[in-house]
Order: structure tokens, then C-alpha cells, then sequence
């Protein structure tokens, strides 16, 4: 088949991200008549598509305007370029498009399907000159298309379920306006029951069918409470103001009565048989959303009312337990610094030197301590604490090793203790001058 | 919408109790009375479900139970509760408490022979460490059995834990609180304000364990340790502080004195003041008895595993669940405890008879009941929407269980629901310590962290796990056909 033979309609993919929270609603009021029928559904159509579920709808949408059975898209991806085409030409202001500007807006798609898509849609009068003349190079897209696909889009979205809402409001304000006639009520009733028996035909074969098909394709179908409350008002509305038309009347209200409890039973079959957790599925995830943001702790604990479960019994095995004693975690033992001293030190680097500026700083530690005579007893120089004691006592033994210092320390085997004093005991000990040589 | 459920809940079971009943009459053995020992199924349910029963001091506990009778040792203990009674849950301030017998002495430790995980225990060490250390303050006379033992003050065991593990940082003594804390919520410690003394679970350690007992604790060091500069007690070669039947009382009765009134009675009796330990008739037994010495320790290993694993255990490893006779002894076993076998293709474990369950959780007073606290539910609630029903709805999970790959993040929890934020954190550690949430890691970006059910929702029958579908459906969406539906089926 040839690409311009086809009759390809323009619809948007619904992705996931597309998917939007249902509209709010009015509050939902028990029906007073005979069958309350179920409770309203406020959003039905938020379960993801797949791209066939996609198409299996663009089918079944336009099938009553497609010329033959291959005419709609085979590929979702197809309808991005119109829908990317038509952003486009919405930003493009009134010089609206070349062919190279749209090829432009479209290059995420390759060329040869861009160009198949614009025949098709040139085709179809979504894109035209914008005048009629040979060589135009300017295009522009037409409102009717852009409608069309808003609205398909919401059909996408819950099945046409707001489109009946809408239909049913409208016909409600119709049948109300004083110029309609009795003819256009009776067709208006007609119509309408034609669409809830329709509906209702397709929820039961869907109830006697797979329940994977149920599963699949019920929560587009069931309709809400509110819908069939509209239905019974228009058809009050049609019956006070034409009784005549009784028998119309009569077959709306079977039709609306046969949609319910087609709906009640698809619903049925599912909480039957849908495994412990799968039903879950039916409800949309905005459902569950708004459900735990919104939900007070008690509503929320109340769901688990009547639920037993264990409480917490962890064994600790004897063994176990010597386990743990034996692997706890063993802390670094401290080990002590060494003792320093509270003076300031010169630091190991100055000590370590053995020049000449070491040598000076000894003999004139021994030379002041000498303070002129050849020899002195080291009881008269240690004096004052310990600290102070043990330095001078350090320099004097260091001049006393450097054969190059005519200094020498004598002792003597005598030790003079005092257990009350500092240091305890001292050994007797002499500082001399010996004389050199030179 | 409150009341609905409710009422709908005890005509459901009513429906069921039919289909129950004739499920645990059926294999019972036509000569021998089966209905004593199930009628102590739903006290072993509530035992399982809330903990320790609390018994009057005259009233007799069930088949399959051990009764505890805490004699003179406890009447100080109510008293000393006092204030601090909620600390410790009704039953354990009890005089007379009742815990489930195991059949032929087995423990969950059984399970390890045959390489199934038990339940974890969260931060295993430090809890069992911290025991350890509570074991040593509060088991005086190590001649006798562990419990009932003498109360001994929180400042000592803590003062027992510093010195075990050589460090007294703030953190430390805080970790070592918390995991006081999970055992006195397990049972295994009592604690009534500053005082400890040993639980009703240290009374199901087998008599042949209490040797490790013993020896660990002879060679732990006593509270005084600790003051003095850190010793690492675990060098076996060299006992540190053995501590005589005269020295460790004296310990302990120091601390227990201050806030008790009671001196720790005659530390030289066996059990102090009268405490006994008795087991009731074993209601497996007659079960057992039919069956060689092998096939009954095959049948007691499954009833441990079903039991006490923390995954449902494959029926390869287990000859009880393999074989379909012995495994219909197994699941009358198990329906003597109020317990029925739940099978996923070739992996088992137990939950709660429907049946039974229903009567532990329709029982009167079950508003005040221990168990879940409001908080606790509201957040398990959140956590199955977010991560099963969201999943779901989305399409994600396919299979038909109530565990789930998809973790809520605690910030979820926290910043968009209604929840007060102070509760979630202590409800967290509750759910996660019953094993009814399990924490997950974060391991990248695309994969936060956070928590998802834990495994005992492995746990619920096919009946509990539709219920709760419902119960979820019926709170979440009470206006959609669904609900209408589920409505319409249980009227």
C-alpha cells in the first residue's frame, strides 16, 4: 500500500509520564432507586498501556472513520512527529513553517519517515499551504487536528468516560432548553441507551471472558456511579417534560440499569479471582498515593486491624553468646608516652652537634660552676630540684667524656642518703680543672 | 468504614471456621481425643503473637508449656515495676509465666545443623555481649541454673558490659542501653526501672548448655572491674576475676538493695525463693511416639525450621516436608500450636491458622492487647502501599506475594504522610526487629534505600494475604466497585 492511500490519524502516545490525575469529582450520593449499582470510580485509567494496547484503541477509536482496516498507525512512535509537528507550529507564530523548519523540528525521527508522515498529514488537511499556490514553501497546521487530538487524548485517559459525563451534561441542559423538540429528545434518549447497552455488552462479554483480558481492559470500562446518576436525570428530565416518549424512556433506563450491573459483576469477578495481592493492580497508583499522604494513623493502623503476626523471639544460643564475648571488639591498648621533660629542649638536632659552639657552651657550663678554683665539690653546684640538678650534672658528665676539655668528674665510693630530700641519695663527686699541656 | 471491616473480618472466619475445623480434625487420629490439645492452640498463638503469657499464681498453663513460677523471688518485683511497668509489657511482671515447650529439647540452634538461617538478631553481638553481661550481674549462684537468678541494678550490668568490652564511651553505653532495651522487648531480661534480673527466655536454655554458661561467666570480669584501669578479660589462660558464690552476690545485692528492699534471698538456694520451673505434658508427644527415633528427630528439625527459620525453608533439605505422611504429622504438630504449614512451590514454613488467628485477635480486650501499636500498623500500612501496591498499580511486580523489590525511603515516610514523626522511628525499629520490615541498603542512585516488607509475610495464609488485599482496597479506594465488591461478597 502506498504511504498516501493511507489514512492515518493523528494521535498522541500516552505515555506514562502523560498520565494525569483524573479530574476531581462532585461527592458521590448513594442512588435512592432500586439497584444502588457500584459506587463511583472517579479514575479508572492509569495502569499502563502497552504500545499495543495503544493501537488495539487508536482502532477501535477511528475505525468509523477509516477508509480500510490497515489505516491506522502501526507504530505509536508515529504520532510523536504529528504531535511534535504541532508544537512546533504553535510556537512558530504567524510566519509558520518551511519544509526545512518542520524536517528541523522533527530530526529526532529519520527523514524518510518524516516525510511519509507529512504526505499523510498534508493529505488529510492537518498541514496545508498556507496558500494555495504552486511552490509554496510555508505551511500551517490546522485547529481541527489539534482539537482532535486533545481529545483523543482524554479518550486515551479513561476510556470516554468524561466524554459521557460531558455528553450527558450536555444533553441534560438540552433537554431543558425550551426550543428543543420531542424529536431531538427522542433521538438524544435513543443514542444515549444505545451507548450504555453497548457498553454494558462489552463488560459482560469482558466478565465472561479471560480474566487477564478482564483485568486488562475493565477499569476502562466500568463506569461510576455518577455517570448512571446523570443517565436517570436526563431521563427524568426527557420523561417529565415528553411523557409521550415512555418508551424510549423505558429502554434508556434498561440500558442504564444493565450498564450497572455490568459494571458490579466485572468488579466482582475480579475481588474473586484475581490471586491475594493482584487486585491491587485495579486501583491506580495516584489512588494509593493520595491514600497514604492523606490518610490519618488511624485509618492507616486500621487496615491491619485483626492481623496476627509474631512478635520479635531471637534466639541466643549459649554458644553464641560466648561467641560474641569472645570476638567483641578488643580496644588498641594505650601505650604510655615516654617521660619528657618539662624544660625547653633544644631539640635532638642542636644536642647532636659536636662542633665547636657544643664544646664552648661546656667548658662555660664547667667553667661557671668552677667559678675560678681548680676544683669544686658537686654538693656545693647540685642545688635547687631535680630538674635543674640533672642538667648541669648531664652538661659535666658530657665535659668530663670530651677528651678535649680539660674538665674531669672524680668520684668517690661515699653516698650520702636522704630519703626526705631530692635527689635521695647522692654519690660524692668532684669537678676539676686539669691542667693541659699547652 | 471503621466498623466494617470488623464485622466483616469475624463473618469471614465464621465462613472459614467450617473449612479450618475440618482441616485440623481430619488428621488427628480418630481414637485418641485431639481436641485437649487443640484447644490450647489459640494460648500458644498468643504466646507466639504477644510474648510470655502472664498466668495466674494458681492457674495452670496449657499443654506444651513451660510454666515459671518466679515464687518469692518476684514479689518484690511488681512492686519495684511500679512505675516501670510499660517498660516491660504486662506479662513479664507476672509471678507465673508461660512460654512454649520445645519438642525433645530442641532449640532454634537446630537449625544451624541443618544450614538454615534463623531469625537474625539484630546487632547480634552487642545484644548477646550485653546479655552476657547481664547474665554475669544477675546469675548469682552458678551451682544453681541460670534463672531465675537475683535482680541486679542497670548501673551494674552496664558497669559488667564497660568492663567485657574495655571501652565506657558515651556511644557505647548508649548502644549497650538499646540492645538492654530488645531484650527486655524479647523477653530475655526483665527490667522494671534500674532493676534487671534475667527473663523467662533465659529459662529455655538447654540444662546441658548452662557448662558454656558457666564458664563464660566465671570468666568475665564483675561491675568493680571496670573502675579500675581496663583489663581485657577474655584471655581464657587466665582467669581474672572468678568470682566465688560469696563474692558476686554481694555485688549485685549492693545495687539491688538501693532500689529494692529485697536482699537477693538466700543466693545459696537453687532457685531462690521458691521459683520453680515446671513443663507440662508435651502435646507433641503423643504425635512423636508413633515414630522411630529418626523419623522423629527429621519431624522435630522441620517443626523447628518451619517455625523459627527466618525464610520458608525448601522441602529438599528437610525429610519431614518432603514425605507427605510425616508432613501431615507435621501439620497437625504445628495445628496443636495454632500453626498451619504454608507452602510456596517447593519451600515451607508456618502461620497462623486462620481460624485461631481470628480468636487471638477477636479476643476480648484486644484493644489493649500487646502486640503492634497504632503507630506501628499505620507505618506496615504505608509500607505495603509504597512498596507493593504502588509497584503494583505500576505494573512492576508480578508476582503474586506481599514481598517486594521496591523499598520506601524513611523520607517518604516522613515527609509526606500524616504521621507523626516522632513515632516512625521507634515504630521502624520495632517492625524491623519483628522481622515484619526488612531495612535495604542503598546501593546507587536508581537504587535508594529503605524498607520493604520484611519476612514474615512469608507468614500469611492465602486467606490473610487476600484480607489484607481487601483490608487495603477497602482504606484505600472505599468509593471504587472494588470495595462495593468486597463488600457485597462478605455481607
Amino acid at each position: 500500500m502506498s504511504p498516501p492511500s493511507r489514512t492515518v490519524l493523528r494521535v498522541p502516545q500516552q505515555t506514562s509520564r502523560e498520565r494525569r490525575p483524573a479530574p476531581p469529582r462532585p461527592a458521590h450520593r448513594r442512588d435512592t432507586g432500586r439497584d444502588p449499582g457500584p459506587e463511583a470510580l472517579p479514575e479508572t485509567l492509569d495502569a499502563a498501556l502497552t504500545d499495543e494496547a495503544v493501537l488495539a484503541t487508536y482502532r477501535r477509536m477511528f475505525a468509523a472513520l477509516a477508509r480500510d482496516s490497515g489505516a491506522v498507525v502501526d507504530d505509536p512512535a508515529l504520532v510523536d512527529i504529528a504531535e511534535t509537528l504541532f508544537d512546533a507550529f504553535a510556537e512558530a507564530g504567524e510566519e509558520w513553517l518551511t519544509h526545512e523548519q518542520m524536517r528541523h523540528a522533527c530530526r529526532a525521527h529519520p527523514t524518510d519517515r518524516f516525510e511519509s508522515r507529512l504526505r499523510v498529514l498534508r493529505g488529510l488537511g492537518a498541514i496545508r499551504e498556507v496558500f494555495p499556490k504552486p511552490n509554496q514553501l510555508r505551511y500551517r497546521a490546522s485547529f481541527t487536528s489539534v482539537v482532535g487530538l486533545m481529545f483523543i487524548r482524554r479518550m486515551m485517559d479513561d476510556g470516554g468516560q468524561s466524554e459521557m459525563h460531558r455528553l450527558l451534561a450536555l444533553e441534560d441542559l438540552n433537554a431543558a432548553d425550551p426550543r428543543t423538540t420531542m424529536e431531538e429528545a427522542r433521538q438524544s434518549a435513543g443514542n444515549l441507551a444505545r451507548a450504555f447497552r453497548l457498553w454494558a455488552l462489552e463488560l459482560i462479554t469482558l466478565t465472561n471472558g479471560t480474566i487477564e483480558e478482564l483485568r486488562e481492559q475493565a477499569p476502562k470500562l466500568w463506569g461510576t456511579e455518577e455517570i448512571a446518576r446523570r443517565a436517570q436525570s436526563l431521563h427524568g428530565t426527557i420523561l417529565r417534560r415528553w411523557p409521550d416518549l415512555d418508551r424510549t424512556c423505558t429502554e434508556l433506563r434498561a440500558a442504564i440499569y444493565a450498564y450497572s450491573d455490568a459494571s458490579r459483576r466485572a468488579a466482582g469477578r475480579l475481588a474473586d479471582s484475581a490471586g491475594t495481592t493482584r487486585n491491587l493492580t485495579l486501583l491506580p497508583a495516584e489512588t494509593w498515593r493520595t491514600f497514604a499522604q492523606t490518610a490519618s494513623k488511624e485509618r492507616l493502623a486500621a487496615v491491619l486491624d485483626g492481623f496476627v503476626f509474631d512478635s520479635p523471639a531471637p534466639w541466643h544460643d549459649p554458644a553464641a553468646i560466648a561467641t560474641a564475648v569472645d570476638e567483641a571488639p578488643r580496644p588498641a591498648p594505650v601505650r604510655p608516652a615516654p617521660p619528657r621533660s618539662p624544660l625547653p629542649d633544644a631539640g635532638p638536632v642542636e644536642s647532636a652537634d659536636g662542633g665547636v659552639a657544643g664544646l664552648d657552651r661546656l667548658a662555660a657550663v664547667a667553667e661557671s660552676t668552677l667559678g675560678g678554683r681548680a676544683s669544686v665539690p658537686l654538693d656545693e653546684v647540685l642545688t635547687g630540684d631535680w630538674a635543674a640538678m640533672r642538667r648541669v650534672l648531664a652538661d659535666l658528665a658530657s665535659a668530663d667524656l670530651r677528651p678535649e676539655l680539660p674538665y674531669r668528674l672524680r668520684w668517690s665510693d661515699a653516698v650520702a642518703a636522704d630519703p626526705g630530700g631530692q635527689p635521695s641519695w647522692r654519690s660524692d663527686g668532684t669537678l676539676e680543672r686539669v691542667p693541659t699541656d699547652d | 468504614m471503621t466498623e466494617t471491616p470488623t464485622t466483616d473480618t469475624a463473618k469471614n472466619t465464621d465462613a472459614a471456621e467450617t473449612s479450618t475445623v475440618r482441616l485440623i480434625t481430619t488428621p488427628a487420629d480418630p481414637g485418641e481425643g485431639a481436641d485437649p490439645a487443640l484447644a490450647a492452640a489459640p494460648a500458644h498463638a498468643r504466646a507466639r503473637a504477644y510474648g510470655p503469657l502472664a498466668l495466674g499464681l494458681t492457674e495452670p498453663a496449657a499443654p506444651g508449656f513451660v510454666r515459671l513460677s518466679l515464687g518469692d523471688a518476684v514479689t518484690s518485683a511488681p512492686t519495684t515495676a511500679g512505675d516501670a511497668a510499660p517498660a516491660t509489657g504486662g506479662p513479664a511482671t507476672s509471678p507465673v509465666i508461660a512460654l512454649p515447650a520445645w519438642p525433645d529439647g530442641a532449640t532454634p540452634s537446630i537449625l544451624d545443623e541443618y544450614g538454615t538461617a534463623p531469625v537474625p538478631v539484630e546487632r547480634s553481638g552487642e545484644t548477646r555481649r550485653v546479655l552476657a553481661a547481664c547474665l554475669r550481674a544477675c546469675w548469682s549462684d552458678l551451682s544453681a541454673e541460670p534463672w531465675p537468678g537475683v535482680p541486679a541494678s542497670v548501673a551494674d550490668v552496664l558497669a559488667c558490659y564497660r568492663a567485657l568490652i574495655g571501652r565506657g564511651d558515651d556511644m557505647t553505653r548508649s548502644r549497650a542501653v538499646g540492645a538492654l532495651r530488645r531484650l527486655a522487648d524479647t523477653g530475655w531480661i526483665i527490667r522494671s526501672g534500674d532493676v534487671v534480673r534475667l527473663g523467662p527466655r533465659c529459662a529455655t536454655w538447654p540444662p546441658e548448655s548452662h557448662s558454656v554458661l558457666r564458664e563464660l561467666v566465671r570468666r568475665l570480669p564483675g561491675p568493680q572491674a571496670a573502675a579500675g584501669p581496663v583489663t581485657l578479660p577474655l584471655d581464657a589462660s587466665a582467669p581474672l576475676d572468678q568470682p566465688t558464690p560469696s563474692e558476686t552476690p554481694a555485688a549485685s545485692s549492693d545495687a539491688a538493695h538501693s532500689g529494692h528492699g529485697e536482699p537477693a534471698a538466700a543466693p545459696a538456694d537453687v532457685r531462690p525463693g521458691g521459683a520453680g520451673r515446671d513443663e507440662t505434658a508435651s502435646d507433641l508427644d503423643k504425635l512423636l511416639s508413633a515414630y522411630d527415633e529418626r523419623r522423629r528427630a527429621e519431624l522435630v528439625a522441620a517443626f523447628m525450621a518451619v517455625e523459627h527459620a527466618a525464610e520458608p525453608v525448601h522441602e529438599a533439605r528437610f525429610a519431614a516436608l518432603r514425605d507427605p505422611a510425616l508432613r501431615r504429622t507435621l501439620a497437625e504438630m504445628l495445628a496443636r500450636r495454632g500453626r498451619t504449614l504454608i507452602q510456596r512451590r517447593d519451600t515451607w514454613t508456618s502461620g497462623y491458622d486462620d481460624d485461631v488467628a481470628a480468636r487471638v485477635a477477636g479476643a476480648p480486650g484486644a484493644g489493649t492487647r500487646p502486640g503492634l501499636s497504632e503507630g506501628e500498623r499505620a507505618v506496615l500500612t504505608l509500607v505495603l502501599v509504597h512498596s507493593v501496591a504502588i509497584p503494583r498499580a505500576d505494573g512492576l511486580l508480578s508476582e503474586d506475594t506481599w514481598l517486594s523489590p521496591y523499598p520506601v525511603a524513611v523520607e517518604e515516610l516522613r515527609r509526606r504522610t500524616l504521621l507523626p514523626i516522632g513515632e516512625l522511628e521507634s515504630a521502624l525499629r520495632t517492625l524491623r526487629q519483628a522481622g515484619l520490615l526488612t531495612q535495604v541498603k542503598a546501593v546507587s542512585e536508581e537504587a535508594p534505600g529503605g524498607y520493604v516488607p520484611g519476612p514474615q509475610f512469608h507468614r500469611l495464609t492465602a486467606a490473610a494475604r487476600r484480607r489484607l488485599q481487601e483490608e487495603l482496597i477497602l482504606a484505600a479506594g472505599p468509593q471504587t466497585p472494588l470495595a462495593t465488591a468486597i463488600r457485597a461478597r462478605r455481607a
